[in-house]
């Protein structure tokens, strides 16, 4: 159920990604940026990690940088990490490439057992995560560069989006997508979301208590209600759906809530949050 | 401090210079209103927002190295035209987002190579040498013609030869607009190379330019001739009957229909 939604919402903001600069093209300039910052309007919405960096390397703090981040950690403090789940347009490729190596894995080797992960356990995940979060800042500190930029996928795909559109051209940069994608359907499925996207792991710590979540209503199960363990089986960041929705890896994309009903599993997972 | 492995590495150790930071070059400049470099380099987050809003096209996108998905005016092939649309939207103030009033914009300074300028070579020598050797003869004066701020940032000294006055901002029309080939008369020097502290080793290569610009309300101004005496002058230089070889971006038609 939440399956559709998230592919319109995903397919919405990949295509979003070219209209921009096409509109500008035609002069209109209501929507501008790419996707390390955008204005719609009078109202800018900046990824914070890129922010946050900028303040670092530069060490001064303006009320134009903070405004710009305020909308995206709103937006996170109140939905969660929707940005990666429901509208990163790297997600979505990312979603390929997972689909590819499961078919592939299913019609060539007849395997449907689940993926090993390259780092098993979300706490080792969000170590890698966070270590290479800190590293990358401390070297923006340090270098007064932005580093963590060049590797911000959602970043370089919707610049290169506009360039393309602009130029007829693309940069660089696409190769390091493209080696990822790669690496993706090669070696492990998700692993640049899981281990370093910035950007996420950056999004990730705006959690509050009444932030949207998957859950139950009792308070955290131990063990899965179902001996099929489905919602786990079905979470692309390696979690243990039923009691890990809290978790920083947690992007609330709704996969654990589909594969529960559609196994006709007791249907005790559902987002709750601020809502209830 | 001199240059070569000792020292740059004396450059980064002892005085703290950031290796990655410093790299100017004739005829690339930031966009309009930026801060200084090293403080571009950190707050530029390479959002390409204003590459987006160029209504010209003037602003390009550093390719290769750390300074990579960076903005930059290269006035040869496409110069600002000062339309402020970008540093409006600059979301981290890399450009400053108040700055509106194209004259107070300093992206570089603009100079003029003596030696192989039209109208500079015409008037030092009453000849321009093409390619064969034929004496050629042209009042160019384009980058004075194209300049927005004329008269405020260059002007025609003896109303024959352009001067760069110190109001120039560096949009680098001149640059864009200046016939000679394969080099330019004309190049913009960016602005954060003409400070010492700030470019360091490239100030060398800036300080001439700074140098020879002139200020707008000095001597240059009282020596502007006019009338007859203009007259006199202007007769003195020899011309030649044979146009000189400039290349247009676009078919030269031989006749115009209807024109009598």
């Amino acid at each position: 159920m939440y399956r559709t939604y998230r592919r319109a919402a995903q397919l919405l903001v990949f295509s979003v990604m070219f209209l921009i600069p096409l509109l500008n093209l035609y002069e209109i300039y209501a929507i501008t940026g790419t996707f390390y910052a955008v204005n719609i309007g009078r109202l800018g919405i900046a990824d914070p990690v890129v922010i946050f960096q900028a303040l670092f390397a530069s060490g001064s703090l303006t009320a134009a940088l903070l405004s710009a981040a305020l909308f995206a950690v709103f937006l996170a403090l109140l939905l969660g990490r929707v940005w990666c789940g429901w509208m990163c347009p790297y997600h979505l490729l990312a979603d390929g490439a997972a689909w590819t190596r499961a078919r592939v894995r299913h019609k060539l080797f007849r395997s449907n057992a689940p993926e090993s992960l390259v780092v098993p356990g979300s706490l080792k995940a969000n170590m890698v995560r966070y270590a290479f979060l800190v590293l990358g800042t401390v070297a923006a500190g340090a270098f007064g560069i932005p580093f963590l930029n060049y590797v911000s996928a959602p970043g370089i795909l919707s610049t290169e989006a506009m360039i393309f559109v602009k130029e007829r051209s693309v940069s660089l940069e696409l190769g390091f997508i493209a080696a990822l994608l790669l690496l993706e359907l090669c070696v492990s499925p998700r692993f640049w979301c899981r281990l370093f996207c910035p950007t996420g792991a950056f999004l990730a710590l705006f959690r509050m208590p009444f932030t949207l979540r998957v859950g139950t209503d009792t308070a955290g199960p131990k063990a899965p209600c179902c001996k099929g363990n489905y919602c786990s089986a079905a979470c692309p960041m390696g979690l243990s759906a039923f009691r890990e929705g809290n978790n920083l890896l947690c992007t609330n994309c709704g996969r654990c809530i589909d594969a529960c009903t559609a196994h006709g599993g007791p249907g005790r997972l559902h987002f709750k949050g601020f809502t209830s | 401090m001199g240059s070569g492995l000792k020292g740059f590495l004396k450059r980064v150790f002892l005085h703290g210079e950031n290796p990655f930071v410093d790299r100017y070059a004739t005829n690339r400049l930031r966009p309009p209103g930026a801060v200084n470099e090293e403080r571009f380099m950190a707050l530029c987050i390479r959002c390409n927002r204003c590459l987006e809003v160029c209504p010209y096209g003037s602003i390009k996108r550093a390719g290769w190295g750390t300074t990579i998905g960076t903005p930059y005016v290269l006035p040869e092939d496409k110069a600002c035209y000062l339309c402020m649309a970008c540093c409006r939207l600059c979301p981290t103030g890399a450009l400053n987002p108040t700055l509106r009033n194209p004259e107070k914009v300093r992206m570089g300074k603009a100079s003029i190579d003596a030696s192989i300028c039209y109208s500079r070579l015409f008037f030092d020598h009453d000849v321009l040498p093409d390619t064969e050797g034929r004496k050629i003869g042209a009042i160019c004066n384009t980058c004075y013609n194209v300049c927005p701020l004329a008269d405020k940032a260059i002007m025609l000294k003896d109303n024959l030869f352009p001067v760069v006055l110190d109001g120039c901002v560096g949009c680098g029309i001149c640059v864009e607009k200046c016939p000679t080939r394969p080099a330019r008369a004309v190049n913009v020097t960016p602005a954060g190379m003409g400070k010492v502290d700030e470019a360091g080793f490239y100030f060398r290569k800036a300080r001439k330019s700074y140098e020879t610009s002139v200020s707008v309300n000095g001597e240059a101004r009282t020596r502007v001739l006019k009338g007859s005496e203009l007259l006199d002058r202007k007769y003195k230089i020899e011309g030649s009957t044979e146009p000189p070889a400039f290349r247009f971006p676009y078919d030269v038609p031989d006749s115009i229909e209807d024109w009598e």
